[in-house]
């Protein structure tokens, strides 16, 4: 999202929640269309699954409803509602925690013998997001939010309402034991670049 | 040679790391479904036509709360001045334990003077404050306030 267009939706994000704090329902209609796709996604990146995703957006944007009054015009409207995302997602799994195996069990990616690099690669992607999944709440939280919608570690540290050098450390010791788990992910990159080579030599051909 | 093995390791596992991160910021983003919005909109305005809730009566709360921390603490101070007495009096069945009786004047003979008196209706407001801070802070984290 460029600068610009963030401007304009901070803007229209104002109007709309002025609107509905003067009594205006429908408002709140242009927040959710704004902030759906976020808020979705960073549901997804909590549990993985899609229908559950939505149920727990849903819920996020209820709250905001609820809450709208509680913003305080100083900070930014995006902070504030990703934060109460996160606290609503945290209490929802922990009422009903996402069905993970442990760390250690968690699938290994496909190895070099795959016959379709391409499908190796999808399936590293894949054990890779699953197994953050496994990752205790307290790293996986910052993994899933600095790697999500453009977040920095200010801005996820801010989400979270935790100092930034806590979180450095926390994403620090995420990705030690995902790298543990995942010994050889750097050959299968490797792997990808020749075959990206080759078929790039083929369309030049 | 080790000093090698060791940096060539570090090289390797800042790698693994780099790469980990590319794919989880490389993650494609999902679509939410097409009713998506309408859903939430009408859960927003099923619950905008709910009455609103009912403001806590404060005013009227107020002077109860004061009144049963005022008898609590009364309670509790009154514990201490007459029923540690008492307590110690009692004359327990085993033989080793009965000369565990507990003198009176040591008990209620400090715990009686005024100032002790106050600390502990003190001690009782406290600890009628920190559980209703606990229980608006447990609240608030539930999205209830």
């Amino acid at each position: 999202m460029n600068a610009a267009a963030s401007a304009d939706n901070k803007q229209a994000d104002i109007a709309d929640i002025e609107r509905v704090l003067a009594g205006d329902v429908r408002a709140f209609e242009g927040i959710v269309r704004r902030w759906q796709g976020p808020l979705v996604n960073m549901a997804w990146r909590y549990c993985r699954d899609r229908g559950r995703a939505e149920e727990m957006a849903q819920e996020a944007f209820l709250r905001a409803w609820r809450g709208l009054r509680l913003w305080r015009r100083e900070g930014s409207f995006s902070t504030w509602l990703f934060a109460l995302a996160a606290n609503a997602y945290r209490s929802e799994l922990k009422r009903f925690p996402v069905e993970t195996l442990p760390l250690a069990a968690a699938p290994e990616p496909a190895g070099l013998a795959t016959q379709h690099i391409e499908l190796a690669a999808h399936l590293s992607h894949d054990a890779v997001h699953r197994a953050v999944l496994t990752l205790p709440l307290r790293y996986r939280e910052p993994v899933v939010l600095f790697y999500f919608h453009e977040m920095d570690v200010a801005a996820a540290a801010r989400t979270l309402g935790m100092p930034e050098g806590t979180l450095k450390a926390r994403l620090s010791r995420a990705r030690a034991l995902l790298r543990q788990r995942f010994p050889h992910l750097q050959e299968e990159q490797g792997a990808r670049k020749v075959f990206t080579m080759e078929k790039g030599k083929e369309a030049a051909q | 040679m080790n000093r090698e093995r060791k940096v060539h390791s570090e090289a390797e596992h800042a790698r693994i790391e780099t790469e980990i991160g590319h794919i989880l910021a490389g993650e494609e983003e999902l679509m939410p479904s097409s009713g998506f919005v309408a859903s939430v909109m009408d859960r927003v305005r099923q619950e905008a036509a709910l009455p609103a809730p009912l403001p806590f009566p404060w005013l009227k709360a107020v002077p109860v709360i004061l009144l049963a921390s005022g008898v609590f603490g009364w309670g509790a101070v009154g514990w201490v001045h007459w029923g540690l007495p008492v307590f110690g009096q009692l004359e327990l069945g085993l033989p080793a334990l009965s000369s565990l009786t507990i003198s009176p004047q040591h008990l209620s003979g400090d715990l009686a003077r005024p100032v002790e008196q106050a600390g502990w209706v003190a001690l009782a407001l406290g600890i009628s404050l920190l559980s209703w801070l606990l229980s608006r802070r447990l609240a608030g984290r539930g999205g209830l306030l």
